[in-house]
């Protein structure tokens, strides 16, 4: 192909976006570090208002995020920024947040994107005004460290000789009534989950199942059954509150409860759903 | 993913190279006596057969609990984890 390219102007510093929102208090943003040392601004589009950051363009590309975000320690930085940022905004009005390292090649390109989505936009933002996120994460005490890894509870006897007549029978009868108690704490736990998600489900605006973490990264003694998001009015918190208490009662599973957060899990293309 | 992992080291080669023999060794035993039990809840063997076949079971058993003893490898050990596919064997 010998079309010619149309030049691009070399953009000096790429934009990174850290929330959308209807309005900013301005006076917030001095005060906030965000990634780089470049000022955390207000970039306005169709209405809406960006909070967005300039980034060196030599360090915007994919590459350089790829590195930067495989340091574990920078990582935590630009989470901690990220964070931090959004969360001052989402203080005085609803925020849509973006994604960590959501970054655009020039100011320019950034109005065309989020311009682009502006009415994606003002859903989520309907969607999220005056609400906010809970997290709650429901374990299930895994059976003792004797049937660990399925092994059944056999006395630690070494007999000498032939074993009794009928401990063959006996033998499989307490293997078989170790997998059935297996079965039924699964059972049991997958419904403690369904429980605990329908009632809260109840009290929120949306809600989100979003993937088991790893047992081992938590507790290997722990199992998770339920990690769910739910989108809540703020001013049902005590409600939403006071039921998972009545759920860590009821079911005696070991309910954990987080936020209230910024609602992360519903400002994307998922959280428009409310299901997934 | 964070499951145990078979390194090639060494100094622990030989050891983790048991425990993954030991791992399918006592897949299969599990296998084994899971099968042994539908057989023995169909009711098609005799009281004979379901004694022999228990005895067997447990004598191995005990000689894997012996082996893992001997080589200072807890049960928890003999496992892999398939990432999303979940544990080779139950863990709970």
């Amino acid at each position: 192909m010998t079309q010619p390219v149309p030049a691009v102007p070399p953009a000096t510093a790429a934009t990174y976006v850290f929330a959308v929102c209807r309005h900013v208090d301005e006076d917030v943003l001095p005060q906030l570090p965000g990634i780089t040392t470049a000022p955390v601004r207000v970039l306005p589009f169709e209405r809406l208002h960006a909070v967005v950051q300039e980034v060196p363009a030599a360090d915007a590309d994919r590459r350089s995020w790829t590195e930067r975000l495989s340091d574990p320690r920078e990582l935590e930085r630009c989470v901690r920024a990220h964070h931090q940022v959004v969360t001052a905004v989402a203080a005085h009005g609803p925020a849509a947040p973006m994604a960590l390292a959501t970054l655009y090649n020039s100011e320019e390109r950034a109005r065309q994107a989020l311009g682009a989505d502006a009415a994606r936009f003002h859903t989520v933002l309907d969607r999220v005004d005056g609400r906010v996120e809970w997290g709650v994460k429901v374990y299930v005490s895994s059976a003792s460290a004797a049937t660990k890894a399925g092994r059944t509870a056999v006395p630690t006897r070494v007999p000498a000789g032939p074993p009794p007549s009928g401990a063959g029978r006996a033998y499989l009868e307490r293997v078989r009534g170790t997998h059935r108690a297996r079965e039924d704490s699964r059972r049991a736990a997958l419904l403690t989950a369904k429980e605990t998600d329908a009632v809260l489900r109840g009290l929120a605006v949306a809600a989100r199942r979003l993937r088991l973490q790893d047992q081992q990264l938590t507790d290997c003694h722990r199992a998770q059954v339920l990690n769910g998001a739910y989108l809540v009015d703020e001013s049902q918190a005590a409600q939403f509150t006071e039921a998972v208490a009545t759920l860590r009662e009821r079911t005696g599973a070991l309910i954990e409860l987080s936020g209230p957060w910024v609602p992360y899990s519903f400002a994307g293309e998922d959280g428009l759903h409310g299901e997934r | 993913m964070t499951g145990p992992r078979f390194d090639v080291d060494p100094d622990t080669v030989g050891r983790d190279l048991l425990a993954l023999v030991l791992t399918v060794v006592e897949l299969l035993r599990q296998l084994m006596e899971r099968q042994a039990i539908r057989r023995v809840e169909q009711g098609d063997l005799s009281d004979e057969q379901v004694e022999r076949i228990g005895v067997t079971l447990m004598m191995l058993e005990q000689r894997m609990t012996e082996l893992c003893d001997q080589h200072g490898l807890r049960p928890e050990d003999l496992n892999l984890d398939l990432g999303p596919l979940g544990t080779l064997l139950p863990r709970d």
